[in-house]
């Protein structure tokens, strides 16, 4: 008998109900309150964990989880070396470079001196102006991005947006689009060999269910 | 930590005697060498991993960040004139930077082999046997390779005429397994209907036999039935070694290195989220190296790695045999002291002098704590015989050096 996969699934934010709606969908549903970390569900072969979206590709790539809901954005940020095998299709945004509004900078080719950056993306973002061959200095912060240029901590910020809308709200200005994300099902290279069969029809049931 | 280190040590000898067996000779080379050494043809991820500094002379130097370049340019430079095939491995530290996440060691351990002059499937097939059995040898379970081809990705990349620039991301979604954006990729750079559906069925098949008939039935370029028969011919040879159950076929293997010309193999067992080991053929390296056109194959274990997925497997980990006998040995004279410890150790027994002056409790107490079997108290006259104390039984006995050591080697449970 295989032990039961551990599915990893965003504990907050904007990932959280869709995922634990689309597993419903899928014929898995979680059985017990969330508060409880690690829970059953109505499926034999599966159990869910919960945990911040930020953390799961590091859960999945060292096989803590075997499978997980997370966004793009935060897989290649993380740099983790999981397997992307389906786009869920909802959490979709763009991680973008934005300025205030009466910036100097209207494209990423404006950048001359050594501006500050703020953002939760550092690893994105120095891969980013470094590709661009601009030198940035990156100040790594854990939300509220768009404050950072309102109290003068940075010029520019890096961030996720989906509409635009509080970018705008903040007197913000997008001025380039780094990545666009969805949020993925993802896969533990070696757990996708041990059980193969038993992914790909989870993967079917994801399909029709979202 | 001594029983870690002692837990490595026991992977290590295993392995050092399982290739020894299959008649591999062991090599070592420099930790630290010039740069330009060290990273002919690494691929960008690896050469960029290397510690780099500089030599009194601003000449740059690196820690190797991996074994088979090291032992390809010995071969080349040293081993001109040996009989082909060599067969030679390493158990080495070597060193790498890693940006990631995931990954925070510097340092790690590997034990590889490398087999130098051959391109033939046996070649193949031995190397890869050779790592499915000496991980076996360990106590590994359930233990699975996965085969990929890059002789035959970079033919399939080659067919389709694509853009240098895109090859990473071709790579990138066959290693993601991300099938939509694959096909989509595809479509979009011209791949012909053939090469596509050829490309689909190679990601999505298992069995190295299939992969083969799929190569056969859409030789849609050039190669193609020649990796088939090469691919079906591996996989008898592997059943030669009854090992055609635990050899998979996975064309995600792409490979991180990108000096592999040939199959590219990975082992894993269930329930431990990284590969344990991996190699493959690298038939362009020596060339570069040395312009001497020379096949070989190899592959390297990470005994780190080894270690945790024993550990997951639940294994016994204090795997060391600790059945040498320690003895304490005390006394008011130093030289008698001195003089019986030497007589306990010709004898194979691992003596302890007392360096501590402790007295007779504080003597048991530390022989407790530190695992002793006995505690022996010379007195300083020779004649007398020694106090001898069973730290186990709580025993005490009085008796001569060779008393003692007929005792202890008769014991039932010695």
């Amino acid at each position: 008998m295989k032990s039961k996969m551990r599915i990893a699934v965003p504990n907050k934010g904007r990932l959280k109900q869709p995922t634990i709606d689309v597993l419903r969908r899928s014929g898995i549903k979680i059985l017990e309150p969330e508060r409880v970390y690690d829970s059953e569900t109505s499926s034999p072969r599966f159990r869910v964990c919960f945990m911040r979206a930020f953390d799961i590709p590091l859960y999945v790539q060292h096989g803590a989880a075997d499978l997980g809901f997370t966004g793009h954005d935060i897989i290649v940020e993380r740099d983790a070396e999981v397997l992307e095998l389906l786009d869920v299709g909802f959490g979709r945004c763009n991680l973008v470079v934005a300025v205030p509004k009466n910036s100097q900078i209207r494209t990423i080719d404006d950048i001359a001196d050594v501006p500050r950056v703020a953002t939760e993306y550092p690893n994105t973002t120095r891969r980013f102006f470094a590709s661009n061959g601009k030198q940035v200095e990156i100040l790594t912060v854990r939300g509220a991005t768009e404050l950072a240029p309102r109290l003068g901590l940075a010029e520019i910020i890096v961030d996720v947006t989906t509409t635009g809308e509080t970018l705008s709200k903040n007197n913000l200005r997008q001025v380039a689009v780094i990545l666009e994300s969805s949020c993925r099902f993802v896969c533990n290279k070696i757990a996708y060999r041990t059980y193969e069969q038993e992914v790909e029809e989870l993967i079917d049931r994801l399909k029709g269910g979202r | 930590m001594p029983g870690e280190l002692g837990n490595q040590r026991y992977i290590e000898e295993k392995l050092r005697k399982s290739f020894t067996l299959w008649g591999y000779e062991e090599v070592s080379s420099p930790t630290i060498e010039y740069l330009e050494t060290l990273s002919t043809d690494l691929g960008s991820e690896l050469a960029q991993s290397m510690f780099k500094f500089q030599d009194f002379d601003g000449r740059m130097l690196a820690l190797r960040p991996e074994m088979t370049t090291p032992v390809a340019r010995m071969i080349t430079t040293r081993m001109f004139s040996a009989p082909e095939p060599i067969r030679l491995f390493y158990v080495s530290n070597v060193f790498r930077y890693s940006r990631s996440y995931v990954e925070r060691g510097r340092e790690f351990r590997q034990a590889g082999v490398e087999l130098v002059g051959s391109g033939s499937d046996r070649a193949d097939g031995e190397v890869i046997s050779l790592l499915a059995l000496s991980l076996r040898e360990l106590g590994l379970v359930e233990l699975r390779l996965d085969l990929g081809h890059a002789g035959l990705f970079k033919e399939i990349q080659k067919s389709a005429r694509l853009d240098p620039e895109k090859e990473p991301i071709f790579r990138t979604l066959i290693g993601r397994r991300d099938r939509v954006e694959l096909e989509k990729f595809m479509s979009r750079n011209d791949f012909s209907w053939d090469l596509k559906r050829l490309v689909l069925e190679l990601c999505e098949t298992r069995k190295l036999g299939e992969a083969a008939s799929a190569l056969e039935s859409r030789s849609v370029f050039r190669k193609a039935k020649k990796f088939a028969k090469s691919l079906s011919s591996v996989a008898d040879i592997l059943s030669d070694y009854h090992l055609e159950d635990e050899v998979y076929f996975d064309f995600s293997l792409t490979g991180r290195i990108e000096y592999y010309t040939g199959i590219a193999f990975e082992a894993s067992v269930p329930g431990f989220g990284f590969a344990i080991g991996g190699g493959g053929r690298y038939d362009d390296l020596i060339w570069k190296l040395g312009e001497i056109r020379i096949p070989a194959v190899g592959f390297a274990i990470e005994i780190e790695k080894c270690l945790q997925a024993l550990r997951s497997q639940g294994s016994e980990l204090s795997i060391i045999p600790d059945d040498a006998l320690r003895v304490l040995v005390s006394s008011t004279s130093n030289e008698r002291a001195v003089e019986t410890a030497g007589l306990l150790r010709e004898s194979g027994v691992v003596a302890i002098t007392d360096v501590a002056d402790r007295t007779a409790k504080n003597l048991l107490e530390y022989g407790k704590l530190a695992k002793m079997n006995y505690i022996v108290i010379a007195e300083s006259d020779r004649k007398k015989p020694l106090f001898i104390h069973d730290v186990r039984s709580g025993m005490k006995k009085r008796l001569q050096v060779k008393g003692f050591l007929q005792e202890i080697f008769r014991s039932p449970d010695r």
